[in-house]
């Protein structure tokens, strides 16, 4: 009944009748207008696959993950490691900024097939490219951040004797910190996609290999339990990293 | 990325605004440091790093080829090149304005139907957070290898986005402006007209900006899973021959197509919203 009530409270009620009249609509339409499995397939097949296929799944899951999550990692220390240089050499910025919005400007799908001829088919490649997309994502938003911290309080700070480094690491990184979280938030979606993207067109595991078999083969059922569970992933990892942000950010 | 070009941009107009009017001994000058801080002049000199540095450090061709190679390939296809990059830009292009308008359609609806809001809403920022472009294979299984299938899927990409910003643009008015308008007699319509709508577009503009970045990653992608024309299925070609400078044109095709259309939406902005531009 607690849990009923706080359920209530966070507004989960609307949105599970909705889900109700969602899977009703889905059904609904089936049985009314014949339309074919291969079109849109019933739920309950849906589910019997997934359960079939679980352990399949879970394998593949597991490897975009650790790609996605491992990239993700790899692309925000980076970033925020590049945006603290670019904030404590001026000249940096000016002619390293450029580089990395040009860069940027390119789809990052573009780049798949170059990361894989470069890094191979195995994880390196999905690793690189989750980075570079999360890397830049932090970059922007960090430097963005860097420059929230008050002139005065820097200036204070340096009439105190305080070095560039140390002002960086009392001020200025704390006062990012929110414009870093979110841009961490923006990029953990997307590296679950580049992850699964880049798996779609050469890998040994992962939800984008099963992904794109499936497609090859007309076996529609396998990408819809393939792209559901991902999302689901993809959803958990989104609302893990609220949490954290949640219970963690006291400056915020 | 929108901050460094716009303000390269303003620098080039401003340059080039006080260049016409005042027409003075200096407006040589001022053109050319507006087009120093233009971002034509960084590509420029971005090339030209490329270049040196591919002879500099003699970076084998497989690894990195030189931009100068790269145009000369791309000088070799470019029947073929032009064919894709239209291709690529009508799929983008008429999937960005179906999503949009879809979107911004569904934005309002949200917005003025309190009901849909508290239980559809949730789901779609959910649904942000999932790899929508996995979705792609299924619009290919429904679509075919159709000009319609790359459609749908750049506006399926497209279409959530602008929802999120809209609704959360029309959600932001400031409820005392709406109050003195209707103490003005202001009413439905004209209130959405003359106050939420335009107070909502920056915020619409920005989930513009997104969302025509991601149409063009739903057409490339789209692409990839069965097509005969178009830059992504050059990128999937020159991939398995492993023929990097091809991979690189289609690279630089790629980044100067998301470029313009960037370009063109924030010039869109600048015309639209030319009273606040939310950055």
């Amino acid at each position: 009944m607690v849990a009923f009530r706080k359920l209530t409270k966070a507004g989960a009620v609307p949105v599970l009748i909705t889900l109700l009249i969602f899977v009703a609509a889905w059904e609904g339409a089936i049985a009314l207008f014949h339309i074919p499995d291969f079109v849109l397939p019933h739920l309950a097949q849906i589910a019997v696959r997934l359960s079939s296929d679980s352990h399949l799944l879970a394998d593949a899951l597991a490897a975009t993950l650790s790609e996605s999550l491992g990239g993700f990692v790899i692309g925000a220390v980076l970033g925020l490691a590049i945006a603290s240089l670019m904030v404590l050499i001026v000249p940096l910025e000016r002619s390293l900024l450029p580089v990395a919005v040009a860069i940027n400007s390119v789809p990052i799908v573009a780049y798949v097939p170059v990361t894989l001829v470069w890094f191979g088919i195995g994880p390196a490649s999905k690793l690189a490219l989750v980075a570079l997309s999360t890397g830049f994502v932090v970059l922007i938003n960090a430097l963005h951040g860097l420059k929230q911290a008050e002139t005065g309080a820097i200036d204070l700070m340096r009439s105190f004797g305080a070095s560039r480094l140390s002002i960086l690491r009392r001020l200025q990184l704390p006062a990012a910190m929110p414009s870093v979280v979110n841009g961490l938030r923006v990029a953990i979606p997307r590296s679950m996609i580049v992850a699964i993207v880049s798996e779609m067109l050469g890998a040994y595991r992962g939800i984008g290999r099963i992904i794109f078999e499936s497609t090859q083969q007309v076996d529609n059922l396998g990408v819809w339990v393939a792209v559901l569970s991902a999302s689901l992933a993809s959803v958990l990892l989104y609302t893990a990293l609220v949490w954290i942000d949640r219970k963690l950010v006291w400056w915020n | 990325m929108s901050a460094l070009s716009d303000r390269a941009q303003k620098a080039l107009l401003a340059g080039l605004r006080s260049g016409a009017v005042a027409a003075g001994p200096s407006w040589q000058r001022r053109l050319l440091t507006g087009f120093l801080r233009s971002p034509l002049a960084s590509m420029i000199a971005l090339a030209l790093l490329w270049e040196f540095a591919t002879i500099a450090f003699a970076v084998p061709r497989r690894a990195l080829p030189p931009p100068s190679a790269v145009f000369a390939d791309a000088w070799t296809v470019r029947a073929d090149l032009l064919a894709s990059f239209g291709r690529t830009l009508l799929e983008t292009l008429l999937g960005f304005v179906a999503g949009s308008l879809l979107g911004c359609l569904s934005g309002i609806t949200f917005a003025y139907v309190r009901t849909l809001e508290r239980s559809v809403f949730p789901l779609f920022v959910i649904s942000q957070s999932m790899p929508v472009v996995a979705f792609g294979a299924l619009v290919v299984i429904w679509f075919g290898n159709t000009l319609l299938a790359k459609v749908v899927m750049a506006l399926f990409l497209s279409f959530l986005p602008v929802t999120v910003n809209t609704l959360r643009g029309l959600k932001g008015v400031d409820p005392q402006r709406i109050g003195l308008m209707r103490s003005f007699g202001a009413r439905g319509f004209t209130l959405f007209a003359k106050l939420a709508w335009p107070w909502a577009l920056p915020q619409v503009m920005v989930g513009l900006k997104v969302a025509i970045s991601l149409s063009l990653i739903g057409s490339i992608v789209g692409e990839w899973f069965g097509e005969t024309v178009g830059l992504g299925v050059m990128l999937l070609q020159a991939m398995y021959t492993e023929d990097m400078t091809r991979l690189w044109t289609v690279i630089v095709a790629c980044g100067l197509m998301g470029s313009a259309l960037y370009g063109l939406i924030s010039l869109i902005e600048r015309r639209l919203v030319w009273w606040r531009s939310a950055s």
